[in-house]
């Protein structure tokens, strides 16, 4: 809209609307000869119109400089700025209403084109808060509701559970209790990325990251094995807790749902950092490698919340970066992070601390 | 362990409350319970051996508490606390709490939490060990020496006041504010980097495996942590 443009795209517009009048002036003075008045008075119409969907401003100079212009070079008595048939005055009306239409019908239209814009906005939203009630009512319910069976049979005198029994429900309740956990770790995740929340960077070595990731899933990778190989001195400026999660659900989605050995590396690619993590499994199925980064997307054979790697993509791009998901060279599923490097802050600590205190 | 030892629990909801009380009752602690803030006060003078204590409470907030108790003493302090909220666990360690659990977390990480920082406590005023060891690693205070399974580890004066400081506290989180300001001084806690480049030189020295550190733990958003060393002497 007019009133949202700078000064320089303001100016513009009624450049455009003068250099209109005027291109058709001298059209007019070169053709006058051929064209009677009422088409000359058509062509300054067209100025007109061309800076009308510029905006009502344009739309009024032009009607000004048209009028001025068709009065001065072509109505009788030329050269003056006499009108001596009162016709003309009516052709003048009619400019400036032309133009005036125009302009008002072009703003109402961008008015509406900024409506919908904002109305497609609220959709998304809405559609985002459709998405959590949906996680809300079936990834925490689920696991409430084995937990809750799980412990009401535990406390029942007359349900006659031996001692494997016992066990087996007190283990799925701590399994689903940890399911609950990452569900709402993720909800807390996706909703600090969707409402667009500025990460808070910090100068972070990949290999702290990575390291971090796998300290945290510990236990999940017991038993699998995790080739790690990371070119030394790359670091990302990422914010430490966001990123971390963030690789934790892309290592955590290799074990549920690829099959190991599970790979992740490092190197530097001209100016970026790329980070893969890659399974030997069975890789994704053709066409759903964008899908997988989808809200609520996920494999139907495995349960968990669909929001793991819907974090991945949120978290990454937050950052500036890209992830992609293709097949691996041995055709289980390849992950693939590209984030600008960064090179270390300059700082020489040692030296610098070394010469404030004496070692100990 | 002496006797019976009193834990203070601060903490509004009665569930956890609950929880708490009977876990740490089957492993022999007596326990005293508030549920805010001015309880928690009033409670702490029966000297309780430890706090656990739970930040968001319905009259103020548990850094309070720390704060107060930091101003007459050194009882242990372990905050619990929600995940998300690392800004508030490092105002709290900052102000002087000894560690910290997110919650929910599982009763073996909070017995072993208790026990390091009791361990903590009952060696404050005593004679510092002169050795710590973590695992392979074995730091030698008098000597100022470093090895890792008995092979000597040469060590630059920053790096080895960095683990000499996450030893003196093994098992517990120390902030980033603290290591920069225990190494480099006070102008220098600004400076994550200059702990993460020493950290990671730290690691390459002293880990089998620099990307999967088994003893010099990140705890992202907060600081770092010496594993362990009583819990953890066998890596699984």
């Amino acid at each position: 809209m007019a009133v949202t443009e700078n000064r320089g795209g303001r100016s513009g517009t009624y450049a455009v609307a003068a250099a209109a009048v005027a291109v058709v002036t001298g059209l007019g003075l070169a053709v006058y000869v051929y064209l009677e008045m009422v088409d000359l008075a058509m062509l300054y119409l067209v100025a007109i119109m061309v800076a009308a969907v510029r905006g009502r401003g344009p739309a009024l100079l032009a009607a000004s400089l048209s009028v001025a212009a068709y009065n001065f070079c072509f109505t009788p008595p030329r050269f003056t700025l006499v009108v001596a048939d009162a016709r003309h005055l009516v052709t003048f009306a009619v400019m400036f209403v032309t133009g005036l239409a125009i302009s008002t019908l072009t703003e109402r239209l961008r008015r509406r084109e900024a409506e919908v814009r904002e109305a497609t906005v609220r959709a998304r939203s809405e559609e985002l808060r459709s998405s959590i009630l949906s996680v809300v009512s079936h990834d925490l319910r689920t696991p409430l509701a084995v937990i809750l069976g799980a412990a009401t049979s535990l406390r029942d005198p007359a349900s006659n559970l031996d001692a494997g029994g016992r066990e087996e429900l007190l283990d799925t309740v701590v399994q689903e209790a940890e399911r609950l956990e990452r569900v709402l770790a993720n909800l807390l995740s996706m909703t600090r990325v969707e409402t667009g929340l500025t990460p808070a960077r910090e100068w972070v070595p990949v290999e702290e990251l990575v390291g971090s990731a796998l300290t945290r899933l510990e236990r999940i990778l017991a038993g699998h094995t995790v080739e790690v190989d990371l070119e030394r001195e790359l670091a990302v400026s990422v914010d430490p807790v966001l990123f971390e999660h963030a690789l934790v659900n892309l290592i955590e989605n290799a074990v549920k749902h690829g099959a190991p050995p599970i790979a992740v590396r490092a190197r530097r690619r001209a100016d970026e950092v790329e980070i893969v993590v890659e399974d030997s499994g069975a890789g994704l199925p053709a066409g759903t490698e964008d899908a997988v980064f989808k809200m609520f997307a996920r494999a139907s054979s495995a349960p968990g919340v669909g929001l793991g790697l819907a974090i991945v993509r949120g978290v990454v791009e937050a950052h500036g970066g890209r992830v992609i998901a293709e097949p691996s060279d041995a055709g289980g599923a390849r992950f693939r992070l590209t984030l600008p490097a960064t090179p270390q802050p300059a700082a020489a600590p040692e030296a610098m601390a070394d010469d404030e205190r004496a070692a100990p | 362990m002496t006797g019976e030892q009193i834990i203070l629990v601060v903490e509004d909801e009665p569930q956890m409350r609950r929880v708490l009380r009977t876990t740490l009752d089957g492993q022999g602690f007596r326990v005293i319970e508030a549920g805010s803030l001015a309880d928690g006060m009033r409670a702490a003078r029966d000297t309780p051996a430890l706090v656990l204590l739970d930040l968001g409470l319905p009259d103020g907030d548990g850094l309070e508490l720390v704060r107060w108790l930091r101003g007459w003493c050194r009882v242990p302090v372990i905050v619990i606390s929600a995940r998300g909220r690392e800004a508030d666990k490092v105002r709290v360690l900052d102000a002087g709490a000894d560690d910290y659990l997110t919650k929910p977390f599982g009763v073996a990480e909070l017995i072993a939490r208790i026990r390091v920082a009791l361990r903590h406590s009952a060696a404050l005023g005593g004679p510092e060990e002169p050795v710590v060891e973590a695992g392979p690693i074995r730091v030698d205070f008098p000597r100022h020496e470093v090895t890792v399974d008995g092979v000597a580890v040469h060590l630059t004066p920053i790096e080895f006041r960095l683990l000499a400081l996450l030893a003196r506290h093994a098992g517990q989180v120390l902030t980033h504010r603290m290591l920069l300001r225990e190494v480099w001084g006070p102008s220098a806690i600004e400076h994550t980097h200059y702990l993460r480049v020493h950290m990671a030189t730290l690691r390459r020295k002293l880990e089998v495996d620099p990307a999967r550190p088994h003893w010099l733990l990140t705890e992202p958003g907060v600081g770092y942590r010496l594993r362990d060393p009583g819990r953890a002497a066998k890596p699984t």
